[in-house]
C-alpha cells in the first residue's frame, strides 16, 4: 500500500502541475455559474393561448372573467386579431367560443403545421385545463396525474444528474486513457515497469486520481446547485462506484490500443452510446426496454434518486454496490491486459 | 548473474524474428558489452532480460529469477538506464530521484549524492522539463543507480553526451563495476565498449556474431605492425615495420636507438574494425 500511496502522490503533484486539474475545477465553476445565472428555476415552456368569443354580451363577460385572470391566456376581441396574434407568434394557438343549443363550443384556431397527434395534445389541453375553468362547459377530457403526490425537481437540479454522470462515469474514460498514453510516449511507464512495483498499483492510482478529481468538481457542484438538502455519504458512495467503473471501462478500452489516436475513436463512440439515456431522463416517453441497459441510465437516475427529498435509498444503495462490483471486474481484465501490454 | 538460452523474439508474433537463437552468460563483476548497429537486436534482447518485452521463446534467468516467471521483488537487485531519457518533465529532478527511491525495499542511494555526482545538484530543483538533453540523459542514468543494482543495464550510456560528461559517466561506471556491480552494456559505440567491458558481443541481424575479451579480438584479428615518424637527416620520413618479422624488427631497434622519433604508434584493430571484418557490416 506504500508504494501504491507513493504513486498517487507523484500523480496527484503531476496533476496539480498540470493543467488539465485546473480546467476540470474550472469548467465545474463554470457550469455552476450557467445554471445558477443563466438557466432559471425553472424552464417556461408555455404556450400563448389566444381567445375570442361569438357570445352574447352577458355570456362573453362571463368567459372573459374565468379565462382573464389565466397568465397562458389572451383574450382579444375578434377572430382576425387572433389570426394576427399567432402570425407574430408561431408557436401560439387560438379558439373561438360559441355556443350551441346552450352549449358552449369552440373552434381551434391552429397555425397549420400541426399534426394529428399534436392536434389531439393541444385539444385535450385547451378541453382539461383552460375551458373546462368555464361553468357551464362540459367535456370528456380530464387531466389526472398518475401519481398525486408525485416529487418534481426544479429544471436546474434536474440537469444535475446528466452533468454528474458525464462528468464522473463517462469523462474518466478519456481522461484515464489520455494519462496512460501520455506516460507512454513519456516513457515513463517504462522506467516505472523497472521498479519494483506491480501494475496494478499503477493503475489504481491513476483511478484514485480520476475519483479526486470527480469527487472535488461532483460535490462543489451539488452543493452550489442543491444546497444542503441532499444526503452527502450517498452522493460519495455513487461518485465512487460510477468513477470507478467509468475509469476501469476505460482502462480496459486502452489496453488495446497503443496509442491515444487508435483509441480516441472506441472511447468516442462508448460516451456517444453512454449519452442515449440522457433522452430518456429528459423525455420520459421515450423509455424502450433496451435503453435501462445502458450502464449510464442507472447512474443518471439513481442520481435523480438522490437529489429528491424522498429518494428511492435501496435503489441507490443497489446501484452503488452494482457499480463497484462491475467496476472490479472491469479492473481486473484491464490489470490482466496490461500485465503483457503497458510495455510493449 | 545472467544466462540467456535460445532466445528468439518477433515483434509480429511469426518467424520475422528481431532476435534469434542468442545464447551467452554474464558473471557476477563482469561488464559485458552488447555490440552492434541500430536494429541488430540490442534492445529487443536487454527489452526480454528486463521484462520490458513479453519472452516468447527460449530460457533466460535474471538475478536467479526465471524471466518466464518474472518476480518483481527481482527489480530490487537491478537497475535500468535507458538511451531515450524518461523522466517526468513536470517534476523537479529531486522530485523525480525521490520518487523512485521510494519505491524500492531495499537500502537506496541518497538523491542529492547521486545527483551530485553528474554535476546537477545546482538544478536539483529545477523541473525536468526545462532540462537540455543531455541532462535529462544523466537524470535517466543515476535514476537507474538508486538501488545499488547489482545487474545494471546501460543502453548507450554516452551516445549525445559532451566528452567530458561522457568520461565522467565512464568513470562512474568503472566506479561501480570496481564495487562489484555487474554490467550489461548496449551500445553501437566501440570506444565505450572498449574502454569498459571485459567481454563484447558482435550482435547483428538478431545473431550474436562473436563474444570475446575486446584483447583477444584484438590480438586475433589485429595487425602486429608499428607506424614510426621519425627524422632523417632532418627529413621527415614515416615507416610501417613488423614486429615478427626479423629485418623489421631491428629496423625498429636502429631507429630507436639512432633516430629521431617524432611519432609511434601500434596499429592494433579498432573493435570497429574487427566488427567490420567479422560481420562485414559497419557500427553505425
Amino acid at each position: 500500500m506504500r508504494k501504491l500511496w507513493m504513486t498517487f502522490l507523484k500523480d496527484a503533484k503531476l496533476s496539480f502541475n498540470g493543467l488539465y486539474f485546473y480546467m476540470e475545477i474550472g469548467m465545474a465553476l463554470i457550469f455552476i455559474a450557467v445554471l445558477l445565472f443563466v438557466v432559471p428555476e425553472n424552464f417556461e415552456s408555455s404556450q400563448t393561448f389566444y381567445v375570442t368569443t361569438e357570445l352574447e354580451s352577458s355570456d362573453a363577460e362571463n368567459v372573459g372573467r374565468f379565462l382573464g385572470d389565466s397568465d397562458d391566456v389572451t383574450m382579444l376581441s375578434n377572430r382576425t386579431e387572433i389570426e394576427n396574434a399567432m402570425k407574430k407568434d408561431r408557436s401560439s394557438v387560438g379558439a373561438v367560443i360559441k355556443k350551441n343549443e346552450d352549449k358552449f363550443v369552440y373552434e381551434m384556431v391552429l397555425q397549420g403545421y400541426e399534426n394529428e397527434s399534436m392536434k389531439n395534445l393541444i385539444k385535450a389541453g385547451i378541453e382539461g385545463e383552460i375551458l373546462s375553468q368555464i361553468p357551464g362547459f362540459s367535456s370528456d377530457i380530464s387531466v389526472r396525474p398518475l401519481e398525486q403526490d408525485s416529487e418534481k425537481l426544479t429544471d436546474r437540479i434536474n440537469i444535475l444528474p446528466i452533468y454528474l454522470t458525464m462528468n464522473v462515469g463517462l469523462m474518466g474514460l478519456f481522461i484515464i486513457a489520455a494519462y496512460i498514453f501520455l506516460d507512454k510516449e513519456e516513457g515513463v511507464i517504462r522506467a516505472y515497469a523497472v521498479a519494483p512495483v506491480e501494475v496494478w498499483q499503477y493503475l489504481a492510482s491513476k483511478m484514485m486520481i480520476m475519483l479526486m478529481m470527480g469527487l472535488i468538481t461532483s460535490f462543489i457542484t451539488v452543493l452550489a446547485i442543491a444546497g444542503f438538502d441532499v444526503n452527502y455519504l450517498y452522493l460519495f458512495g455513487l461518485i465512487v462506484a460510477f468513477n470507478t467503473f467509468g475509469s476501469a471501462l476505460g482502462l480496459l478500452v486502452s489496453s488495446f490500443f497503443n496509442t491515444m489516436v487508435k483509441a480516441m475513436g472506441v472511447l468516442y463512440v462508448f460516451i456517444m452510446i453512454m449519452m442515449i439515456p440522457a433522452i430518456s431522463y429528459l423525455m420520459p416517453s421515450f423509455n424502450p426496454f433496451w435503453i435501462k441497459w445502458f450502464p449510464s441510465y442507472p447512474m443518471m437516475f439513481s442520481l435523480r434518486e438522490l437529489l429528491l427529498k424522498n429518494g428511492d435509498q435501496s435503489y441507490i444503495l443497489m446501484q452503488i454496490g452494482i457499480y463497484l462490483v462491475l467496476g472490479l471486474i472491469l479492473f481486473i481484465a484491464a490489470n490482466h491486459r496490461f500485465k503483457k501490454t503497458l510495455t510493449v | 548473474m545472467i544466462k540467456v538460452n535460445g532466445l528468439y523474439h518477433s515483434y509480429s508474433k511469426d518467424e520475422n524474428f528481431a532476435v534469434k537463437n542468442v545464447n551467452f552468460e554474464i558473471s557476477k563483476g563482469e561488464v559485458f558489452g552488447f555490440l552492434g548497429p541500430s536494429g541488430a537486436g540490442k534492445s529487443t534482447t536487454q527489452g526480454v532480460l528486463t521484462g520490458l518485452l513479453p519472452i516468447q521463446k527460449g530460457e533466460v534467468e535474471v538475478v536467479g529469477y526465471d524471466i518466464r516467471h518474472p518476480k518483481r521483488e527481482m527489480f530490487n537487485k537491478i537497475g535500468v538506464s535507458f538511451e531515450q531519457s524518461n523522466v517526468y518533465g513536470k517534476l523537479t529532478a529531486l522530485e523525480n530521484l525521490e520518487f523512485y527511491r521510494k519505491l524500492f525495499d531495499v537500502e537506496t542511494m541518497n538523491s542529492m549524492d547521486l545527483l551530485k555526482w553528474v554535476g546537477l545538484d545546482h538544478v536539483a530543483n529545477k523541473k525536468a522539463g526545462e532540462f537540455s538533453k543531455g541532462m535529462k540523459h544523466r537524470l535517466t542514468f543515476i535514476r537507474s543507480m538508486l538501488n545499488n543494482p547489482e545487474l545494471w543495464f546501460l543502453d548507450e550510456p554516452t551516445t549525445g553526451l559532451d566528452p567530458a560528461i561522457a568520461s565522467q559517466i565512464k568513470d562512474i561506471v568503472k566506479e561501480k563495476n570496481k564495487q562489484g556491480t555487474t554490467v550489461f552494456l548496449t551500445t553501437h559505440n566501440m570506444y565505450v565498449a572498449d574502454e569498459l567491458c571485459h567481454r563484447v558481443a558482435f550482435i547483428i541481424d538478431g545473431e550474436i556474431k562473436l563474444i570475446d575479451s575486446p584483447r583477444n579480438l584484438k590480438l586475433q584479428h589485429g595487425e602486429k605492425f608499428v607506424v614510426v615518424e621519425h627524422l632523417e637527416n632532418d627529413v621527415l620520413k614515416k615507416e610501417q615495420l613488423s614486429l615478427i618479422i626479423d629485418q623489421d624488427k631491428a629496423r625498429l631497434n636502429e631507429i630507436i636507438s639512432t633516430g629521431k622519433i617524432e611519432m609511434m604508434h601500434t596499429k592494433e584493430a579498432t573493435l570497429e574494425e574487427i566488427f567490420i571484418k567479422v560481420t562485414g557490416r559497419g557500427l553505425e
